[in-house]
């Protein structure tokens, strides 16, 4: 844009410049203003309320205006942390079965011939664009006991006795994987399509063998897209309700599960569930604050 | 030579885990579609050829009554929420803005927070304000979740704007209005598209953040088949499902313009 003032130019011009920024200035608030405002107050003052009523006390339905540090020493007691522990396990299983079935699916995509490279994107899409609930309850059907999976392993012999996969622990963490994969494979599919591959093959001419030139030089310019589909994986399956909900069992309850019983059942506990989600928040919040400091330190170490 | 072998492997191997990737995508999803044509009220094995689910679906009047309730909140969300996306990028255009850093705050987070807590603490909001829950409710808490990713899927595209364009107008002496309408906001369709398509789909999507902020009487259609799951009364969801699924084959196999730019705004 050549509507900024040039060097040299009269005190007059200057001011002018100055007015003239401070036109743009105002015109940037009065454009941001909506979103300013309705993130304001239908996200920021929300948490406030979190806040506040996680130090109240519980009632049947509502919540009663005295201070209680209750719903924190019951947060952080024993019972819950395990209730925090089995979230993150979960979250964590998920990522890496994501990260290994996808790498190789987005490497394959990205070194495909353009035409095909499309039409490669589109079969991940389509599930990713598919009504979450539909393909949680595409599950139930498949693994059922009753289910097309048992009809077919018995019909074929491989089994006699149905097997119980619906309601586990096993195939929470299958269809999580399922709801998730594209999630990943996506951004790692972004940063693959713009790697230069004949970095690849400069380093293999200089005697690196294969693997050594994978991990020395794809995964090292892949970090980003293995970050940004990590977090994109991570961060909602840390919070999941629906498929724990839908497939597991009701023996081992998920962060996601506890917090919504508490709002949703009656008696409710409020207090409860805003500590529970404030301390997930704290945990999400020193997780992203410590990828922070390793992001900075590491774009500080490259340019040395 | 023996390189080669080595990198066919590496090749074969992605391969096959790209194979097994797709079945492990798409059988849940044609199992589905096959078995909305089973004549059987629980879930079992193949009973024979039927149609009546489809018809008992088209009978179902609360399943048309969250049909139009979800088609009624993404529309309006979508609405809403692109018209203060553009905007908002318009205004952040401009990188002197002293209200960027807070702004950027405040559009970035909430993607990084897992989504159960904005409905929990939308949840609170409405209990404290002692607002009662329905449509409304839900309207607003979509348009909060659009929000972010609309301001970003614009942004990204006026990032490689070409303001060539524009001074070419503006030395050919054409008003800032005529500029904005007849030049700009052209050049802008394609992401305003994207982000319009992505709140839709995160609208029509969205199970947990509208559990928490819709009261008793208006279900969105996951609302509605996720207590119908829960009730085990499945039988018209095989065929709500296989519709829904033959809808986004539509928006994004049928729709040559919309899959392009679909795949140019990942």
């Amino acid at each position: 844009m050549n509507r900024y003032p040039k060097h040299g130019q009269s005190e007059q011009d200057n001011t002018l410049a100055l007015k003239a920024a401070s036109r743009r200035n105002l015109a940037s608030w009065a454009l941001s203003a909506p979103a300013l405002f309705w993130l304001i107050v239908f996200f920021l003052v929300p948490y406030i309320i979190v806040v506040i009523y996680s130090f109240l006390t519980p009632d049947i339905y509502d919540v009663n205006f005295e201070f209680s540090l209750a719903a924190y020493r019951q947060a952080l007691s024993p019972q819950y942390l395990s209730t925090f522990f089995l979230s993150f396990r979960l979250a964590i299983l998920t990522t890496i079965l994501c990260l290994l079935l996808g790498f190789p699916v987005a490497y394959f995509i990205a070194r495909a011939k353009d035409k095909t490279k499309n039409t490669l994107l589109i079969f991940i899409i389509i599930p990713f664009w598919t009504n979450l609930i539909i393909r949680i309850f595409s599950w139930r059907i498949f693994l059922a006991y009753n289910g097309v999976l048992n009809d077919v392993l018995i019909s074929s012999g491989l089994i006699s006795q149905p097997l119980e996969i619906m309601r586990t622990d096993l195939a929470v963490v299958l269809v999580m994987v399922y709801v998730y994969l594209p999630y990943m494979i996506l951004p790692l599919y972004s940063v693959l399509e713009k790697l230069d591959f004949t970095l690849l093959h400069a380093a293999m001419d200089l005697g690196a063998n294969e693997i050594k030139a994978f991990f020395r030089i794809t995964l090292p310019l892949c970090a980003e897209g293995i970050f940004a589909g990590s977090l994109l994986v991570f961060i909602p399956a840390l919070g999941a309700y629906l498929i724990p909900q839908l497939v597991g069992n009701q023996k081992s309850l998920y962060l996601g599960q506890v917090i919504t019983y508490k709002i949703k059942n009656i008696p409710r506990n409020w207090p409860m569930a805003s500590a529970l989600s404030l301390t997930l928040l704290f945990f999400v919040a020193v997780l992203l604050f410590g990828l922070f400091i390793l992001y900075k330190h590491q774009k500080a170490r490259r340019k040395v | 030579m023996k390189k080669l072998s080595i990198s066919r492997f590496y090749t074969g191997m992605n391969l096959t885990i790209f194979s097994l990737v797709m079945v492990f995508l798409y059988i849940p999803i044609i199992i589905l579609i096959i078995y909305s044509f089973n004549d059987a009220k629980i879930i079992t094995g193949w009973k024979g050829f039927t149609l009546k689910y489809y018809i008992q679906l088209w009978d179902n009047d609360s399943i048309r009554q969250a049909f139009s309730n979800t088609m009624l909140i993404a529309g309006l969300s979508t609405f809403i929420s692109t018209v203060i996306g553009v905007l908002t990028a318009l205004g952040m255009e401009n990188k002197q803005f002293s209200g960027h850093k807070a702004l950027s705050a405040l559009i970035y987070i909430p993607l990084v927070i897992p989504d159960i807590l904005m409905g929990v603490s939308l949840a609170l909001l409405f209990n404290f304000t002692r607002v009662n829950t329905g449509m409304i409710t839900v309207l607003i808490a979509h348009i909060t979740f659009c929000i972010s990713y609309t301001v970003i899927v614009i942004r990204s595209r006026l990032e490689g704007f070409d303001y060539s364009l524009v001074e070419a107008a503006m030395d050919l002496g054409a008003k800032p209005a005529v500029i904005f309408w007849k030049v700009k906001l052209p050049l802008m369709l394609p992401g305003i598209i994207a982000a319009a398509l992505l709140a839709f789909t995160l609208s029509i999507d969205d199970f947990i953040i509208t559990f928490f902020t819709s009261g008793r009487g208006f279900d969105t259609l996951p609302i509605y088949v996720e207590g119908t799951i829960r009730r085990g009364t499945i039988t018209t969801i095989n065929s709500l499902s296989t519709l829904m699924i033959g809808f986004t084959l539509f928006l994004v196999v049928v729709t040559k313009r919309i899959r392009k730019i679909l795949i140019s705004s990942l």
